[in-house]
């Protein structure tokens, strides 16, 4: 080690210099790699045994009475409707503020919401409650006990107005999952207030119904099932399983799971030069000192080792510090997103990417000490010693 | 000698030395072909989406849509008002008169297997359509007729989702079947199926049009179209100039991704930045005696400096053109889809942007070595080994 140290510490300068290219270099990998994992747990946090149903043709609502007709359909063990309603802008202009008003049966139907059972008791009780996610009340500055008001549009209310007041009653975590989940930005109402308060044509109409089936393996055939039941009612009905339809929309959109690893690969590519550089020309600014090495007895396995760790040393140092600083690069990115129209999951640190760092930093070093070694292990002694 | 006539001595002089260290010069030109690949590759997908919204003919065109409802799927303008939407000042008029305006709506069409809902999408155009679309060609089959329950699919559409002509799709009142395949210049029309607008909202059993484009008869005739709609009391309206409509539809679909290709590129930059500070300062100390000799014959500092600081943007533009050329040969024409068929494009633009991307990042990192090689005693450098 103190002769990898002494070599690597020899021009102080350009060492740092590369360490500071390799370590941007694999901040940047490591982001690419936690937004790839990011989308892929996504899909993995998406229940294969939920499905989303919703009208067939372009008619944006469903009766809610439909809710009881499909809780009557074999494989299906809960469901639960869900309507959002809009108006007005967020604090940051950038999001229309938008209610998802739940009714009671979407504890059953999506357990996965990160409510607890005394959150919705309180909603139960409280049709003009509402509660925030986490990033929800940090974007409104939320208390708990706050009013807050929503315009709807004129006749979104059964006085006319358009103006909705509710309650803050709590905060809840932001929930994970992507695409129609929920958002992390999201305000969970009572449908029964819209139900009593709404316009009369709409107040018993949903945008999803959300269904829970018994059995994962049922999925598809429930969905199928659905579909045909309804397909001549009006308005006819479109169900899909949830994970299907978040690796749908994914595949709809920029797809970033595969422009992510593109764009890491690339960043490794551009350092992969300069360290093979930096190796090379350290072993041949100091091919003497390898003679002499081997002159004492140094065999040409140790020195396969010392320029491996030579090369491997600010590689490995990097994609710590690259790992390091990723989270952060990562949290930047996903808070630019949410503030853009496209959401990307919450990118977060995690091992696998650390792991994946740690593997591309020794691909790195090894194939930078290629070139070296075998000039190194072609040449003879004398030679070396000479500095031929 | 002149100062300029030293600079350019000397710099032919460093470049010809640059067959000597043609590694590190390698590196550098692999670093910035990375950086501006990766850049012009991902701001390919924007220049790529605006061609296909944006078009030449739009600038003298506006868009009408139901206040609050600015967005295609909406059903919000009346087939009531379209008529005093119409009547407005500086719309151009066709051979016979007729207003040169289509009221036209979009609609979602049920999943198709292995897409997401919201995918295949159908406009419903009107027979001024065809006027505002002159590049709009059948390829295949026939135009679909006005009353009849038919559509024609684009060409992008067809091939994303298998579409072909004799294919069925689900409306809500059954079966319409695909007569025609049709091309529009790859405007982002091309991901759409289109079928008559008053057939299929009949069929849709919801009356009412997202929007209305309209074609003025000069680019003048914008502020005195948009003063009569929204100050006659009869409708409630909004209007806006197509082209900042389009540029607000693509900006929606990309501002993210945008501003993440350039949080990239200036990450990819940076560690770029610092290997050219470490390949120059080595090519500084490698000739340092050619540098030691050149001041000793009364070379000025500033013409050393100089070459140096050329050296590097030199070879940052060479990198960037070979990124560019890649992410030109990879990604220029090839097909994408996001939430519609578009072709990516490395516009010129993005050549000119890689190349100034990667001249501003060398120059920086070209800097300090410069000044190093400009400050260089003759007697210390001509001692060098």
């Amino acid at each position: 080690m103190p002769v990898v140290w002494s070599a690597l510490w020899r021009n102080r300068a350009e060492s740092v210099l590369t360490l500071l290219a390799l370590s941007v270099a694999f901040a940047l990998f490591s982001v690419m790699i936690a937004i790839n994992a990011a989308y892929e747990q996504a899909i993995y946090d998406t229940r294969i045994d939920r499905l989303i149903v919703t009208c067939a043709f372009d008619c944006g609502t469903i009766p809610l009475g439909y809710r009881e007709q499909l809780a009557r359909l074999g494989g299906v063990s809960a469901v639960g409707g869900e309507l959002w309603v809009g108006g007005g802008k967020d604090p940051d202009e950038h999001h229309l503020t938008t209610v998802t008003f739940m009714d009671e049966g979407m504890r059953s139907a999506w357990p996965e919401l990160p409510m607890t059972r005394a959150d919705w008791r309180a909603l139960d009780i409280s049709p003009t409650g509402i509660f925030l996610t986490r990033t929800a009340a940090a974007r409104r500055n939320a208390r708990i006990g706050d009013t807050m008001t929503m315009n709807a549009g004129p006749g979104s209310g059964t006085d006319g107005s358009g103006t909705w007041f509710f309650t803050v009653l709590g905060f809840i975590a932001d929930p994970t999952g992507w695409g129609q989940q929920w958002s992390p930005n999201m305000i969970v109402g009572n449908l029964r207030y819209f139900q009593n308060s709404g316009n009369p044509d709409e107040r018993d109409l949903v945008n999803f119904l959300r269904v829970a089936v018994d059995r994962p393996e049922h999925a598809r055939a429930v969905c199928r099932e659905i579909e045909a039941w309804f397909t001549n009612a009006t308005p006819a009905l479109s169900c899909v399983p949830a994970r299907e339809n978040v690796e749908e929309l994914m595949d709809a959109n920029i797809n970033m799971r595969q422009i992510s690893l593109g764009i890491g690969a690339a960043g490794l590519f551009m350092i992969l030069f300069l360290c093979a550089n930096g190796t090379a020309e350290s072993v041949r600014e100091r091919l003497s000192e390898f003679g002499i090495l081997q002159a004492i007895g140094f065999g040409n396995g140790r020195i396969a080792w010392l320029v491996i760790l030579e090369a491997a040393a600010p590689t490995i140092l990097a994609a710590l510090i690259g790992s390091a600083v990723a989270p952060g690069v990562g949290m930047f990115l996903s808070h630019l997103a949410i503030k853009g129209v496209i959401n990307i999951p919450a990118v977060r640190a995690s091992p696998v990417a650390l792991g994946w760092a740690l593997a591309a930093a020794l691909l790195i070093a090894l194939l930078s000490a290629v070139a070296p070694l075998y000039r190194l292990l072609r040449t003879d002694v004398a030679a070396m010693i000479a500095r031929r | 000698m002149s100062e300029l006539r030293q600079i350019a001595a000397v710099c032919v002089v460093g470049i010809g030395t640059l067959r000597d260290r043609y590694v590190p010069a390698l590196v550098i030109v692999i670093g910035m072909a990375c950086v501006v690949g990766v850049l012009t590759s991902m701001l390919s997908v924007t220049a790529g989406l605006t061609r296909a919204y944006l078009r030449a003919e739009d600038a003298a065109r506006a868009i009408v849509w139901a206040e609050g409802a600015d967005f295609d799927q909406s059903r919000s303008l009346k087939p009531d008002v379209i008529g005093t939407i119409l009547d407005a000042p500086g719309i151009a008029r066709e051979a016979d008169g007729v207003p040169l305006a289509d009221p036209e709506f979009m609609m979602w069409l049920p999943p198709v297997e292995g897409f997401a809902a919201g995918s295949l999408q159908l406009r419903g155009i009107g027979p001024a359509g065809l006027a505002l679309r002159p590049a709009f060609r059948i390829v295949a089959g026939h135009m679909f007729g006005a009353g009849m329950r038919e559509l024609a699919v684009g060409v992008g559409a067809a091939r994303k989702f298998g579409l072909h002509v004799g294919s069925e799709v689900r409306l809500r009142d059954g079966k319409w079947p695909i007569v025609g395949v049709f091309s529009c210049g790859a405007d982002i029309i091309e991901s759409y199926l289109v079928g008559d607008a008053l057939t299929v909202m009949a069929a849709r059993r919801s009356p009412g049009f997202a929007q209305v484009i309209v074609q003025l008869v000069d680019t003048q005739a914008y502020p005195g179209f948009q003063k009569w709609l929204m100050e006659n009391p009869a409708i409630d309206v909004s209007v806006e100039r197509k082209t900042d409509y389009d540029l607000r539809v693509v900006g929606a679909d990309t501002s993210f991704f945008t501003r993440m290709a350039y949080i990239i590129g200036v990450m990819m930059a940076l560690g770029s930045l610092f290997g050219v500070v470490k390949i120059m300062y080595g090519a500084v100390r490698a000739r340092t005696r050619e540098i030691g000799t050149l001041r000793a014959i009364g070379f000025g500092s500033t013409p050393l400096a100089l070459s140096v600081l050329l050296e590097a943007a030199l070879l940052g533009a060479v990198g960037a053109v070979v990124g560019a050329a890649i992410a030109w040969l990879i990604f220029d024409g090839r097909q994408m889809w996001v939430w519609g068929a578009f072709k990516l494009r490395v516009s010129p633009h993005l050549w000119v942007l890689g190349l100034a991307w990667a001249i501003i990042t060398s120059l920086l990192g070209g800097l300090f070595p410069a000044l190093r090689a400009g400050r260089l005693p003759p007697s210390e450098a001509l001692r060098a080994e």
